[in-house]
C-alpha cells in the first residue's frame, strides 16, 4: 500500500506535493567540533539549535509485499510539543546524474494520542531510536547533525546506547516536485564540507 | 666627472626620499587602521596592507641596488651647526618630529654603525661562519639552493599527484568512517541494528547489545523476499534466544494479516 506516483496525484487544493531531497554522511565524534564550527560559519547566523528526539517507526503490513511505513517523532527536550508524523516514499529513480536522493514527503503534526491512534489503525511499531544533535539552516537547506542511540527497553528513552561512534549528518531540502536546481545547490554546499564529511546520495535499497 | 656624480647623488637621494615617504604614509595609515578600526578589520585587508608595505620595501631595495645610484658608503655626513634652539624650518620639514637639531638627536639620526645588540649578533654570526670552514659552508649553500628551487618548482607547477600526496597525508586523521555512514543510514532508513518491537511473547532484554529477531516479519525480511544469503547473514549476527520461536513465527504472521484484511480497512485502496 503505497502512495500513488507523483504525476498521478491530482492537486485538488490544500497541500502541494513536497519532495525531500537528501544527502547523507557521517562524522566521527572527535571531528564533530570542527564540523560544527564550519557549519556555524557556512550557515545562517542563528543561535545553534540542539534537539533531542525520539522517533518511532510504524509499519502497516498489507496483503502485498511492501508494508506502509509511517514515522512518528516527538521531542524529548520539549515534552509538550505536538508529535510529528511523516511519510517518506520510495526514492525516485530519476536520472542518475541527479545528485541528491529524492523522495515524496508528507509531514503533519499530531497530538499526543498518536501512538494509540496508530495502534488502533493497525500499525505496529517496528523500531524506535533516539536522535540527539544540532540543526543548522542555510536558506532552504537544512543540515542535521545527530547522534543515533538505540532504545534498550522499548518505551524507556532514558536508557539508550549509541549506535556507533559517529554522528549522522543529513543535508535536506523540502521542495515542491519538479525543482531540480535544488540538487545543484545541495551539491555545492556539500563540496564545502569536504574533506570533513562526504555527503552523498545513499540509496537505502542498496544497504539492505 | 664630479659634477655628474653630484647630480646622480642628488637625483638618487630625491627618489629615495619620495619612496621612503610613500612607505611612511602607508605605514601610518595601517597603524591608524589597526588602532582605530580593529573590530571591523578583515584578514584579507590586513594582508593587502602587508603586501603594499612589502612592495614598497621592494622598490626601495631596487632603487638602492640600481647601478645609477652612487655608493652611499663613500659619503660622509658631518653636522656643521648644532644648536639647542628650536628650528622652525627643520620642524616643518620633519613634520614636527625633529624640532631641534641638537646634541641629543645627532647620535640617533646620523648613526652609521648598527645598534650595539645588532653589532654583537653580526659578530657572532661572522665568527660562526669563519669557524665552519669554506667547504662546509659551500655545501650548506648548495643544500639551501636546492631546497629553495624544489619548493619554487612545487609552487609554480600545479601537479595532479599533489592531490594524491595531500590525500595521503590527510588519511592519517580521517574525520569520518564510511562503514559508520552506512550503518547509520541503514538504521535511519529501515531500522537495521535497532531493537525491534515484539508482539506479546517472552521478551528477552538481558543482552542489550544484540539486535533481537522478533516474532513478526520485520521490515528487512519482507522487502528482501527471503534470499537465503541474506537470511544466513542475519542469522549470524543475531542470537536466536528462543529455539521454539521459529515454530511460532508462521502463526503470528497469519494472525496479523487476517486481522488487517478481515476488518476491511476503510482506507484500503
Amino acid at each position: 500500500m503505497e502512495a500513488p506516483p507523483v504525476t498521478v496525484m491530482p492537486v485538488t487544493g490544500g497541500t502541494i506535493n513536497m519532495m525531500e531531497y537528501l544527502l547523507q554522511g557521517s562524522v566521527l565524534d572527535q571531528s564533530l567540533d570542527s564540523l560544527l564550527h564550519r557549519l556555524r560559519g557556512l550557515c545562517d547566523n542563528m543561535e545553534p539549535e540542539s534537539f533531542a528526539d525520539h522517533e518511532l517507526v510504524y509499519l502497516l503490513k498489507g496483503q502485498q509485499g511492501n508494508p506502509f511505513i509511517l514515522r512518528a517523532r516527538r521531542s524529548l527536550a520539549h515534552p509538550t510539543a505536538p508529535w510529528h508524523l511523516r511519510y517518506l516514499g520510495q526514492p525516485e529513480v530519476g536520472d542518475k546524474s541527479r545528485h541528491a536522493l529524492v523522495r515524496n514527503c508528507v509531514d503533519v503534526s499530531a497530538s499526543h494520542s498518536l501512538p494509540d491512534f496508530l495502534n488502533e489503525m493497525g500499525f505496529r511499531m517496528d523500531h524506535e531510536f533516539v536522535a540527539k544533535g544540532h540543526i543548522f539552516r542555510k536558506g532552504v537547506l537544512k543540515v542535521v547533525v545527530s547522534k543515533l542511540s538505540r532504545v534498550l527497553v522499548p518505551g524507556n528513552t532514558d536508557n539508550t546506547e549509541p549506535l556507533s561512534l559517529s554522528y549522522l549528518v543529513e543535508l535536506s531540502v523540502l521542495a515542491p516536485a519538479g525543482q531540480d536546481t535544488v540538487s545543484e545547490d545541495m551539491r555545492s554546499f556539500a563540496e564545502q564540507l569536504k574533506p570533513l564529511v562526504h555527503l552523498e546520495k545513499i540509496d537505502p535499497k542498496r544497504l539492505m | 666627472m664630479q659634477q655628474r656624480e653630484e647630480k646622480q647623488l642628488e637625483a638618487s637621494v630625491e627618489s629615495l626620499i619620495s619612496r621612503v615617504a610613500h612607505l611612511k604614509n602607508s605605514l601610518q595609515s595601517f597603524i591608524y587602521k589597526l588602532e582605530n578600526e580593529y573590530d571591523r578589520l578583515t584578514w584579507p585587508s590586513v594582508l593587502d596592507n602587508f603586501a603594499l608595505l612589502s612592495g614598497q620595501l621592494n622598490t626601495v631595495n631596487k632603487l638602492l641596488r640600481n647601478e645609477k645610484t652612487p655608493s652611499y658608503r663613500n659619503q660622509v655626513i658631518i653636522p656643521l651647526l648644532l644648536s639647542p634652539d628650536r628650528d622652525e624650518d627643520l620642524a616643518k620639514l620633519t613634520e614636527q618630529r625633529v624640532p631641534v637639531f641638537s646634541h641629543e638627536i645627532v647620535p640617533d639620526h646620523l648613526r652609521t654603525k648598527p645598534d650595539p645588540e645588532v653589532e654583537e649578533q653580526e659578530k657572532q654570526l661572522s665568527v660562526e661562519a669563519a669557524r665552519i670552514g669554506p667547504e662546509v659552508a659551500q655545501k650548506q649553500i648548495q643544500t639551501m639552493n636546492k631546497l629553495c628551487s624544489s619548493l619554487l618548482e612545487k609552487l609554480n607547477n600545479p601537479r595532479d599527484d599533489r592531490e594524491a600526496e595531500t590525500a595521503a597525508i590527510r588519511q592519517n586523521k580521517p574525520s569520518f568512517n564510511p562503514t559508520d555512514t552506512t550503518a547509520l543510514v541503514a538504521a535511519v532508513g529501515f531500522g537495521k541494528g535497532l531493537s525491534k518491537c515484539r508482539p506479546p511473547g517472552p521478551v528477552n532484554t538481558g543482552h542489550p547489545g544484540q539486535p533481537m529477531m522478533t516474532g513478526g516479519p520485520t521490515l528487512q525480511q519482507v522487502t528482501i523476499a527471503g534470499t537465503s544469503g541474506h537470511q544466513a547473514g542475519m542469522g549470524a549476527s543475531v542470537a536466536q534466544q528462543q529455539p521454539g520461536q521459529p515454530g511460532k513465527m508462521p502463526s503470528s504472521i497469519k494472525t496479523n494479516i487476517k486481522s488487517a484484511s478481515g476488518s476491511m480497512h476503510p482506507y484500503n485502496r
